[in-house]
């Protein structure tokens, strides 16, 4: 078991090289295809110093030299340097948003699963009654209404009519700061992993094994315990790796209502303004970051799931 | 005939139904799947029940064991010794469900949790009735898979469901149902699922478990050869009712409904000679 484990992770890592540097080659051949560059201005700049620039930062010789260049840099784990934020390189600009978009990203996954998932539960065993309907009705609401109507709405009712919660800013990620928008990038998800789970726990519940622990004599929460939960799950575990990327784009508009200093910031900014260095840089850590959830997914299924074989 | 709780005294009586009838709300309406059903079944014996599909035999043994879907209900007697399964709690019903009644079901490939290993399916039944320890269960399972003629060892203990066929989990499965040495077991289509040479094994298993354990066994099935080899009772039921009912051998040999004589001319000629 270990050692399949190690082969189909070194495996899976191995893969994920070359998709990573398709991933690279297409953001960087896109970057350069949108009209424009990182030095137009309104007001043209002196061709001798429109040269100079250029040189600086090796535009001014032919595309497949700079990607090559770009490719050699990234092996130095060097992402170069960021067009429009001057003396920052993309990997100082990247590092100084992280932290902000993966504790944003990581707690809304980790309480969208856990509210979510229990709630899908509750309404499964409660069929038909008024909570199940309360809940999948509020799902809805949840699904249909877009994390950046919802995250002003918040603020709107919490902070400013209520004046309990601040309206933005990171404040070296106080509690009371970071409740807003994981709220609101949760709600979606939740609504998602809440329907997702009531209609997989439901599908469990009418299964033959479930009537045979009933057989067994074995109480409610037991078989709920035991014999449903690691069924009915599954689905939403390998929902995990979309909702993650969801997420991310999802906290691209969040960051920006909250004014939260994170990574998708960069990346709206950085492709509004041609920062190809700081665009591309942001794509690979989306990427990896996605690869490397797709991966664990994969390692809790088959923890989970006997009959998976990896 | 009325049948009042002293005369289920008897001590070999295991299981005495009366007047049971089973319902299901529809939307088209209530459907009424048992009509009146009587019988009774004694400790060491077999009673066979025999159907076309649909004609309630499942049904019958759901609703006395609380296993039906939700939206069907049950009305009458269903006294197991002296406890009538009808109008007992749930608490009272699940203490005799594993414990004292052990059930057996139509599809092994479907009715065995495939997220847990064998041992802990049957382990489990025994921790959670008899309240022992993990090693002493485990002991006990390795017992009852020695009785359904299973290798006794730790491989199968440690695999799971998908691993194993379908006549081995069919054999888990009564082994499961023995794991607290049950008074009566009933089984639903034991064998339906199972090559012929698989079925005539559970048989002999089943034939072991009323003679040497003096358990009582219900044996549901559309299958008038595996009735006639194991049973020594007989009911047969179509639309819900119990048109014939007898010691086996005079039920076969000279049924007076016509509908039993009309299933019986269903089985080739050239067989049971």
């Amino acid at each position: 078991m270990r050692i399949t484990m190690i082969k189909f992770i070194t495996k899976r890592i191995l893969i994920a090289i070359p998709t990573l540097l398709i991933i690279v080659a297409f953001s960087f051949s896109m970057m350069r295809v949108a009209p424009g560059g990182p030095f137009t201005n309104e007001r043209a700049l002196p061709p001798e110093i429109e040269r100079n620039i250029k040189a600086a930062y090796n535009l001014d010789k032919p595309v497949y030299e700079q990607f090559y260049i770009y490719i050699k840099n990234l092996t130095k784990g060097d992402f170069g340097p960021s067009f429009k934020y001057k003396d920052f390189s993309v990997k100082e600009l990247i590092l100084n948003g992280l932290p902000v978009s993966v504790t944003l990203g990581l707690s809304s996954i980790i309480i969208s699963l856990f509210i979510g998932s229990f709630l899908g539960i509750i309404a499964a065993i409660n069929r038909n009654t008024v909570f199940d309907y309360s809940v999948m009705g509020v799902s809805l609401v949840g699904i249909c209404v877009p994390s950046f109507v919802m995250a002003p709405l918040l603020s709107l009712f919490f902070s400013l009519y209520l004046g309990i919660l601040p309206t933005s800013g990171w404040n070296n990620g106080n509690i009371l700061n970071l409740i807003l928008p994981i709220t609101a990038l949760s709600l979606p998800q939740i609504a998602v992993i809440s329907r997702m789970m009531r209609a997989s726990t439901i599908e469990v519940l009418n299964s033959n094994f479930i009537r045979t622990a009933k057989s067994k004599g074995l109480n409610q929460s037991y078989i709920i315990r035991k014999h449903v939960i690691r069924a009915s799950i599954l689905p939403i575990i390998e929902y995990l790796a979309p909702a993650s990327a969801g997420l991310m784009t999802g906290s691209i508009i969040i960051e920006q209502i909250f004014g939260l200093p994170g990574i998708g910031r960069y990346f709206v900014v950085g492709a509004l303004q041609r920062d190809y260095t700081l665009v591309s840089g942001v794509l690979i850590l989306y990427a990896s970051l996605l690869i490397f959830l797709i991966l664990i997914t994969d390692i809790i299924r088959a923890i989970l799931d006997p009959r998976v074989k990896i | 005939m009325q049948l009042t709780q002293k005369n289920i005294k008897n001590n070999n009586l295991l299981l005495n139904i009366h007047n049971l009838n089973v319902f299901f709300k529809t939307p088209e309406g209530i459907s009424h799947v048992v009509k009146d059903a009587n019988f009774n079944l004694k400790k060491g014996t077999c009673l066979g029940v025999v159907g076309e599909s649909g004609s309630g035999k499942t049904q019958t043994f759901f609703s006395i064991t609380g296993l039906l879907a939700n939206n069907g209900y049950v009305e009458g007697e269903a006294f197991f010794k002296d406890t009538n399964l009808i109008t007992c709690d749930d608490e009272t019903r699940r203490g005799f469900l594993g414990k004292s009644i052990g059930f057996i079901f139509q599809d092994p490939m479907t009715s065995l949790t495939p997220h847990l290993n064998i041992g802990d399916q049957l382990a489990e039944i025994a921790i959670y009735h008899k309240k022992i320890n993990k090693n002493k269960a485990l002991k006990k399972a390795i017992e009852v898979m020695d009785i359904v003629k299973l290798p006794s060892n730790r491989d199968i203990i440690n695999s799971y469901p998908h691993e194993l066929s379908g006549g081995m989990k069919q054999r888990i499965m009564i082994a499961i149902s023995l794991m607290c040495e049950p008074d009566l077991i009933i089984a639903d289509e034991p064998t339906t699922a199972l090559d012929v040479t698989t079925q005539a094994e559970i048989l002999n298993i089943f034939n072991d478990l009323k003679n040497n354990f003096n358990i009582g066994l219900v044996l549901i099935s559309h299958n008038i050869g595996v009735i006639a080899e194991t049973s020594n009772e007989v009911l047969v039921m179509k639309d819900g009712q119990i048109l014939e009912s007898g010691e086996t051998a005079k039920v076969l040999t000279k049924p007076k409904n016509e509908y039993t004589k009309h299933l019986l001319s269903c089985i080739p000629p050239w067989i049971g000679n």
